[in-house]
């Protein structure tokens, strides 16, 4: 609620996406391309960039407000403070993402993909952006520069893992692939899905304990 | 039941080289109303966030209702009241909305009732709807406080809660807590400043280079002053 009530943060959001992708749009519009074969990267792009903003701010503005220690006096896991921050950020990242996709398409007149398919990446490899990205955020928070030190951290350990697989399948997708054909990509996200939320629950405790 | 719900045995704190806390002792018993004074940068606020759990000690022992507190003693949690200068607070969020989120955290039954009623308490029930960014200073202490009272606890530990508040908001504030301390709540408050906050106090101490050194029961407020000046020179020179 919180999140959707700081009409300043989503508004920064929705304005970093329309310049991303109307950049790209721009840029390419000189250079004869095939632009099915631009959409996964420019789409992961915005996302990947707007969705950071908004995990800048997880853990950082319970600081600023002093609210985070309002979470660590009630009786409840710490774990717990995870999970509910990983939702909300699911959430609020998701919705913004289908924003982007519209524009994306506004904006790109590519042929229009297996959206099923598109959305069930979309949901996945967002899942696993903000499952390491609220970690990251979390250990970030307490550091001089936090601002840089997110991406700085993020950027490389993302890219070789959830990044590069749902990269490569989005382009499958845009190339007219379906389900079955990136079922394997699927999978593979969904196991570092899987470790990202487990290291994320356990080491939780020890980066918000110290 | 014993009537300590508090003992603290030589805990110390250090950040870095600076050593903050330097083997602090201190026991609160059951309806004390505690006032620790202390200049600024002497540990206070280091200390109240040990007792109150948010923070681990370095070393030492401390001893709620009866229970070593370990890293996450969840069932102590529960018992304990913390309002700080800072009001823990979501600007984003309405009055009841924030004090609705807490409860939440705290398993509270009846939450709705148990909301309005805190609010009216503290006179911001015509407020409830409104955004805690719109509050002045004082509006957001008390509702800081109806949050440190919601779930009910045995005690409650106040850091600075006069930081910033008029001489009507700081009235409003002691007669809450005169009320509370009536129905068997223990507070244990931290201040720099001896003005209103004296007043209330059944117990008082002060804290000076990371250690409790002196502690009175029923003195004059004249003499008790003299005494925090001496130690503030002290500490000074």
């Amino acid at each position: 609620m919180v999140e959707f009530r700081n009409k300043q943060m989503i508004n920064i959001y929705l304005i970093l996406s329309l310049m991303i992708i109307a950049s790209f749009r721009f840029a390419f519009s000189i250079i004869d391309f095939s632009l099915n074969r631009l959409a996964s990267p420019i789409l992961w792009i915005s996302f990947f960039f707007a969705g950071m903003f908004s995990l800048s701010l997880t853990y950082k503005r319970e600081i600023e407000q002093g609210t985070g220690e309002g979470l660590l006096l009630a009786p409840i896991s710490l774990s717990s403070i995870y999970l509910g921050k990983l939702l909300a950020n699911l959430l609020v990242i998701s919705c913004l993402e289908l924003f982007t996709l519209l524009i994306f398409f506004v904006f790109f007149p590519v042929d229009i993909p297996d959206l099923l398919t598109l959305l069930t990446l979309v949901f996945f490899g967002t899942i696993g952006i903000v499952a390491l990205g609220n970690i990251i955020s979390a250990i970030s928070s307490n550091l001089a520069q936090s601002e840089v030190m997110l991406p700085v951290l993020l950027v490389p350990l993302l890219l070789f893992t959830v990044v590069m697989s749902v990269v490569s399948a989005t382009s499958k997708v845009f190339a007219g692939a379906h389900l079955l054909d990136v079922i394997n990509e699927i999978r593979f996200i969904l196991a570092f899905d899987v470790v990202f939320i487990a290291a994320g629950y356990l080491l939780i405790n020890y980066i918000l304990e110290d | 039941m014993s009537k300590n719900i508090l003992v603290a045995k030589d805990i110390t704190k250090s950040f870095g080289r600076l050593q903050v806390l330097n083997g602090v002792n201190l026991t609160l018993n059951r309806g004390d109303r505690y006032i620790l004074f202390g200049s600024n940068g002497v540990g206070k606020t280091t200390l109240v966030k040990i007792l109150a759990t948010i923070l681990p000690a370095d070393s030492g022992e401390l001893t709620l209702f009866g229970k070593k507190i370990g890293k996450r003693s969840k069932d102590v949690k529960a018992m304990i009241g913390f309002m700080s200068h800072e009001p823990y607070l979501y600007n984003e969020l309405s009055a009841f909305e924030n004090l609705n989120f807490y409860a939440n955290l705290y398993s509270i039954k009846n939450k709705k009732e148990r909301v309005e009623n805190l609010l009216r308490e503290v006179g911001l029930y015509h407020r409830s709807y409104d955004r805690v960014g719109s509050f002045s200073r004082g509006m957001k202490q008390r509702l800081s406080l109806a949050r440190a009272i919601l779930h009910n606890p045995d005690i409650i530990f106040l850091d600075e809660p006069y930081a910033g508040l008029d001489i009507r908001a700081q009235e409003i504030l002691n007669d809450l807590i005169l009320r509370l301390n009536e129905n068997g709540k223990t507070f244990f408050l931290i201040t720099h400043d001896i003005g209103i906050s004296f007043e209330i106090a059944n117990r008082i101490g002060i804290i000076s280079k990371g250690q409790i050194v002196y502690e009175a029961e029923g003195v004059e407020k004249q003499v008790f002053s003299d005494k925090y000046r001496e130690i503030i020179r002290r500490e000074m020179s």
